[in-house]
């Protein structure tokens, strides 16, 4: 039979390096021409706290898509407010697959996006409040709900409106009631606000 | 949360129960059922219909009274918001029903000789061995079905070397691989005749032949430790069964861009049945084939 057993599988030896795998020497491997060790920098970056600001940096240029994928892992690893920062940062890119990462970032990092929430959710630009919205989807933390109801009584925008009230429909419990009927009067002219309103209504943890 | 593979976490869900269950004063309405549904699917990729509502509910009543939350609503909120995500584990640990034996979820494997294969042989320009890794390697079942399979249904095994490296974080389980003692119900969806060919009776049940298991290299693996997968490389397939829906979010798409830096350019990840790299697909190119969807590296990528 052909089956042949592996060589064994050795740790990549040190002198095999092109860089030292410190901190600054991961950070300027970051700029690499080879995706891959661009990749690996990335990677072992979670072991340095300091390394937030160049991920960021090296995020908003980067092209390679694998690499962009790991710089976002190792920035929801540190997940300290200069990565948050950062990633705010990338919600008002023109590039929708990097919002999206940054969304999908954002959610696991409950604890460090509560002190910003508010701030987004009153961000003077509706596209990033809807985004704000679609973070708190999926996003485990015990303010989702009173998020939600703040953004259905005080949005004056009907697409985050509507996005806050889909959400509700999951997590809403009787404190959200007199405000998703407030928001059908408030929005009487919008068929599809009133419909996930009723829906939302429908669904509430009311016992 | 640490993700781990001790044990074999091979599931299916067609576990219905004939009796009704005893929900006490807990209800789960129609619409709670809808609500837990959308929500568990976006969590974990698994998708109950109308049909598993009876096995469903059941578990949940099971957890509202284990977790002491009183109510479908108090547990949802618990479920939703618990930072750790650990109820979320226990509830997808009970949704799901552990079991692993050999050619389980065997179309993987004819999608591996009938279509990966010879694909992977197609672009090879060198005579390096095509290999295979198999995580978690659990007790053996198998990294030693994907032997057999290619010994008995690919016949490129007489032109190629193939190695196959099966990795686990638990060192029992490993031992117990290396070994390769099964029970009869670990071995009964084999044919007969390759019952006899790979097989010896023991006392204990069946242990698999020698030569397969000196074919097969054992590892200790923890795939969520960069200094473990570090050495993992240059891989043509790699199996990871039903073991990423054990883990979070982050720690899966920590695991699929660790498979992407051990796979060669162009090369394959087969997942369970009901698992999907969602969230991470944009680092692999969803392939249909005739027998399985299977996530590839793209072969221009670095």
């Amino acid at each position: 039979m052909a089956l042949i057993k592996t060589q064994c599988v050795e740790p990549i030896a040190e002198e095999a390096r092109e860089a030292p795998r410190d901190c600054a020497g991961l950070i300027s491997r970051l700029a690499a021409s080879d995706p891959t060790a661009r990749r690996w920098a990335a990677r072992d970056l979670v072991d340095c706290p300091e390394a937030a600001a160049a991920l960021v940096e090296r995020l908003k240029q980067e092209v390679d898509v694998s690499v962009r994928e790991v710089i976002l892992t190792t920035l929801t690893s540190l997940g300290d407010p200069i990565a948050i920062a950062g990633l705010v940062d990338c919600l008002r890119s023109e590039d929708t697959a990097l919002r999206n990462e940054a969304i999908e970032a954002m959610q696991q990092l409950p604890d460090a996006v509560a002190p910003v929430m508010h701030g987004l959710l009153a961000d003077p630009d509706p596209d990033l409040r809807i985004f704000a919205v679609n973070i708190l989807e999926s996003l485990c933390h015990p303010q989702v709900e009173t998020w939600l109801i703040e953004v259905i009584d005080q949005d004056p925008h009907v697409n985050v409106c509507g996005a806050a009230v889909d959400l509700l429909g999951e997590v809403g419990t009787r404190n959200a009631r007199a405000s998703l009927q407030r928001l059908k009067a408030r929005f009487a002219n919008e068929p599809y606000i009133r419909f996930a309103a009723d829906l939302a209504l429908g669904r509430l943890h009311e016992n | 949360m640490s993700p781990t593979f001790a044990s074999p976490p091979i599931w299916h869900l067609g576990d219905f129960m004939k009796t009704d269950p005893e929900q006490g004063t807990i209800r789960i309405s129609a619409e709670d059922f809808q609500k837990f549904r959308e929500f568990f699917y976006r969590k974990t990729g698994i998708q109950f219909d109308a049909s598993k509502r009876y096995f469903v509910d059941k578990r949940l009543v099971e957890r509202v009274e284990a977790t002491g939350t009183g109510s479908f609503r108090g547990y949802f909120t618990m479920l939703r918001f618990q930072a750790s995500g650990e109820e979320l584990q226990a509830l997808t640990n009970l949704m799901t029903v552990n079991e692993t034996y050999f050619f389980r979820e065997e179309y993987q494997f004819r999608c591996l000789v009938d279509s990966l294969l010879p694909e992977i042989v197609e672009r090879k320009k060198n005579r390096r061995p095509i290999r295979i890794w198999a995580i978690p390697s659990s007790s053996g079942e198998e990294p030693y079905s994907i032997a057999i399979y290619l010994l008995e249904h690919w016949a490129g095994i007489h032109e190629w070397d193939v190695e196959i490296i099966a990795s686990d974080i638990d060192t029992r389980i490993l031992a117990q691989a290396r070994q390769g003692l099964y029970s009869l119900r670990s071995i009964q969806h084999l044919p007969s005749h390759t019952l006899q060919r790979y097989f010896k009776r023991q006392s204990g049940g069946y242990q698999i032949c020698d030569d397969l298991r000196q074919s097969v290299e054992f590892t200790r693996v923890n795939l969520s430790e960069r200094a473990d997968t570090r050495g993992y490389r240059d891989f043509d397939v790699i199996f990871c069964r039903n073991l990423l829906i054990y883990f979070d979010d982050v720690s899966r798409k920590t695991a699929t861009e660790t498979f992407y830096d051990a796979l060669r350019p162009g090369g394959f990840v087969c997942l369970g049945h009901s698992e999907s790299m969602s969230r991470s697909s944009s680092l692999y190119k969803v392939r249909k084939f005739p027998e399985a969807i299977v996530y590839q590296r793209p072969l221009e990528a670095a």
